[in-house]
């Protein structure tokens, strides 16, 4: 237990299997790009350390796995998490167009205490495929659907090339932060003598 | 025969459960078992009927036996040897393999804690070179570790707490931040058993083996634990720390908390533990010297019944006047203590409280009132603790419910302070610190008469023998027959009392390994699945180690591993006389809270 306060960031990164979720993870965290697709299993976890507004926070990132197949670690996974990453992939249509599923399934099993105002970022990854020749989904598409679901953050990024990937886990930290402020308050009762006398369980219960 | 492949023992289950002479019962059960069955093999791949027998964790499977301070030992088992015998066996003798015997044994009586690993030519490891046990230093060590860290993952024991969303709250080693992949994965773990099964609701992981190591977890809640060790104890003794560890949080925080994880399960509980790394580092080295976070019995000072009992009056005094408990400690040894009407007071918490004074420091500097919980009289709420050093080592503890109560507590310690110098109580406690407890030399008996031959404990009642002879750590012998160390534990008293150390069990690593093998031995008594048993005699090259259990009192005993068997058992029973006789001197009788 650390003595001076830090705050841990619970980050959950979403989106359909391909999409480059390991490898915006691994750029961020590594700056390390592979061409080798490796399917994640069930999860990858990491941590960062970041520093914003002179304070020192750890992100714990959990890297789940896009295949339907690992959809029934839901609720656990996504439990107590601090912020929502969305990935698709520019090139792919299908990949954006579940983007809807991915948050409304994040929204009912980790249900959120406050699902409006849950903070989610988006991110359109692999813009440095063909020059942008192959890409099916274009910027404004994704910026009015941004838009429509509660002014989500929008980033365009590249995990081979690292563009962006920075600024948008700078402002994934950002939101995180954010949404942990309200705290809960630990509020203990004392005992009240009159009442709480237990009996006590005689001999041994080991 | 070489000694390190002569592991025998043979375990009994003695119908009678009227305590009677130990004696007894072993000569009866020598008729009944003359077989022996002995099997060796080179690796655990037979081993299955011991799995099956020991479903949340078998004992003694696939280890080597020994172990390092901290690390793993650089060494592995190339090659065991499994022996199996049902009695005692002079292994050179003429051996009769008997299949009934066997599953005879299995059946009654817990055999399969009598199987022992020996790892071939590892004897030169146990009591050599690495023996040098470092100092235990408060707080905790090695906080630039992660998991990452070749040294973080060579630890032989490490304990974890974790919430149900997978962040991290305390680590043993390391630095829980740097950690927070780690506990992720724990968690990933934990909940994929949980959310794997939905057809069998409420199934919980208990126990991953994974080579030499074990993986123990316990969901409190929305409080995860997680033990991962190589250090060979029985899973019922990693899961006992893994309750105690949660049990000291809630004494610090109360089940409160869980609210907190209802509202909010992101919620970050370390700033709620802020400063108390070493109480929970503090804890934990105790699991290698304090028998009493097995035992769940307490321990106290010798002293003369008298004076015991005019600490014992005072306090009652205090206790009448709306104090819940007062209690009187010194180090981790009960002076006196009393409780209000109908409260009572469960050891585990005196452990936990005692501990959570202990190890935080400023407690000796200055008196203090700080809300504590006790979490076997009532997890949910704070209680609070006025807490006060009178020299030293001894404290005082006066616990109340009301939290403006600070004042009266005052003066309460004042009165009690005066009354506790003026009838010499302290001075006594400080001497019966230095004088010591039992020592087996004492042990009184007409086999090796002994000069004095010492017929009670209070060495301050007979000047004849030196008290110099105390003070100085090393010099036992050990006692006779061969006898180097006893516990005796009474049941309704929920006390234990423990002989001093001496020769050969001298250096604190010989005294943990010691403990290891009684936690061992009490474990596989409290066996729910094969006890209980009544008695137990165990040989391997370290020890014999005999255990008798009888609704009244446990007995854990052991001897130079030469020990005849037959002197043995005759040395326990006069263990057993010599603790009643000196009973008004090592326990705190009547007037006590613990009982009905």
């Amino acid at each position: 237990m650390p003595s001076r306060r830090r705050t841990l960031l619970k980050v959950i990164i979403l989106g359909d299997s391909g999409v480059g979720k390991t490898s915006l993870m691994n750029q961020y965290v590594n700056k390390k790009f592979s061409n080798q697709y490796k399917a994640t299993i069930g999860a990858d976890f990491l941590t960062k350390e970041v520093q914003f507004e002179d304070r020192l926070f750890t992100l714990q990132i959990w890297d789940t796995a896009g295949q339907e197949r690992f959809q029934s670690l839901g609720v656990a996974f996504y439990r107590g998490a601090d912020c929502c990453v969305l990935v698709y992939d520019v090139n792919s249509m299908k990949s954006f167009d579940n983007l809807n599923n991915w948050r409304e399934e994040f929204l009912i099993q980790a249900s959120p205490s406050d699902p409006e105002n849950f903070p989610f970022v988006v991110l359109g990854n692999k813009v440095d495929v063909d020059g942008g020749n192959s890409r099916v989904v274009s910027e404004k598409k994704a910026r009015a659907w941004c838009a429509s679901k509660g002014n989500i953050p929008y980033f365009e990024t590249s995990a081979k090339e690292g563009i962006n990937v920075e600024e948008a886990f700078q402002c994934i930290a950002k939101n995180a932060l954010k949404s942990g402020e309200e705290e809960e308050i630990y509020l203990p009762d004392t005992i009240d003598v009159g009442t709480s006398s237990q009996p006590r369980s005689t001999g041994c219960e080991c | 025969m070489s000694s390190s492949d002569s592991s025998s023992s043979s375990s009994v289950d003695d119908p009678n459960p009227n305590p009677k002479p130990l004696d007894n019962q072993f000569e009866s059960l020598n008729l009944e078992q003359e077989s022996e069955s002995t099997i060796i093999q080179n690796d655990d791949g037979e081993g299955q009927q011991d799995q099956e027998s020991s479903l949340n964790g078998s004992l003694n499977v696939n280890r080597n036996n020994h172990e390092q301070d901290d690390r793993i030992d650089g060494g592995h088992v190339t090659s065991v040897l499994w022996r199996r015998t049902n009695s005692e066996v002079e292994v050179d003798g003429p051996s009769s393999p008997s299949s009934s015997g066997y599953a005879g044994e299995r059946g009654s009586s817990g055999a399969s804690e009598d199987d022992e690993i020996h790892e071939v030519a590892n004897h030169g490891v146990i009591d050599g070179v690495f023996d040098s046990q470092a100092a235990w230093l408060p707080g905790k060590r090695h906080v630039d570790e992660d998991d990452a860290s070749i040294s973080w993952r060579k630890r032989k024991k490490h304990f974890f707490i974790l919430s149900h969303s997978g962040k991290p709250i305390y680590s043993r080693y390391g630095d829980e931040h740097k950690l927070a992949g780690f506990s992720a994965t724990l968690q990933a773990i934990i909940s994929f058993v949980e959310n794997g099964y939905m057809d069998e609701l409420g199934d919980r992981i208990k126990l991953v083996r994974a080579g030499k190591h074990q993986v123990v977890f316990l969901v409190k809640g929305p409080i995860y634990l997680v033990c991962i060790s190589c250090t060979e104890e029985p899973y019922e003794s990693l899961r006992g720390q893994l309750e105690l560890i949660y049990g000291q949080m809630i004494l610090i925080l109360t089940k409160a908390v869980n609210r907190c994880f209802e509202k909010n399960p992101k919620f970050d509980m370390t700033p709620l533990l802020g400063g108390t790394d070493v109480v929970f580092s503090s804890l934990i080295h105790s699991f290698s010297w304090n028998p009493a976070t097995f035992l769940h019995a307490y321990t106290c000072l010798p002293l003369a019944y008298g004076t015991r009992q005019a600490a014992g009056a005072i306090l009652q005094d205090v206790a009448d006047s709306g104090v819940l408990f007062a209690i009187l400690m010194c180090k981790h040894k009960v002076v006196s203590l009393v409780g209000a009407q109908k409260a009572s007071l469960h050891p585990d918490d005196m452990l936990l409280l005692s501990n959570f004074i202990m190890s935080s420091e400023s407690f000796r500097t200055s008196e203090s009132f700080s809300p504590i919980c006790l979490p076997r009289y009532n997890p949910v709420a704070f209680l609070y603790a006025y807490v006060h050093y009178l020299d030293v080592d001894t404290y005082l503890m006066l616990l109340t419910t009301s939290s403006d109560a600070f004042y009266h507590l005052k003066d309460c310690r004042i009165r009690i302070e005066t009354v506790l110098l003026k009838s010499n109580v302290l001075s006594e406690v400080q001497r019966s610190m230095l004088d010591g407890g039992m020592h087996v030399e004492d042990l009184p008996g007409d086999l090796l008469p002994r000069s004095g031959s010492a017929s009670h404990l209070g060495q301050h009642q007979q000047p004849t023998d030196s008290p110099g002879r105390f003070r100085e750590p090393f010099v036992g012998i050990g006692g006779p027959a061969g006898l180097w160390h006893f516990i005796y534990r009474s049941i309704y008293l929920d006390q234990y009392v423990s002989s001093e150390f001496s020769a050969p069990i001298n250096s604190p690593r010989q005294q943990k390994r010691l403990y290891r093998a009684y936690q061992k031995l009490y474990a596989s008594m409290h066996d729910k699945g094969n006890g209980p048993h009544k008695t137990q005699f165990r040989r391997d090259e370290n020890y014999v180690l005999l255990c008798w259990v009888t609704p009244d009192f446990e007995l854990y005993t052991a001897f130079d591993p030469l020990a005849d068997k037959g002197l043995a058992i005759k040395t326990c029973n006069r263990v057993c006389q010599w603790v009643k006789d000196v009973e008004n001197e090592i326990f705190l009788l009547g007037a006590s809270p613990f009982s009905w």
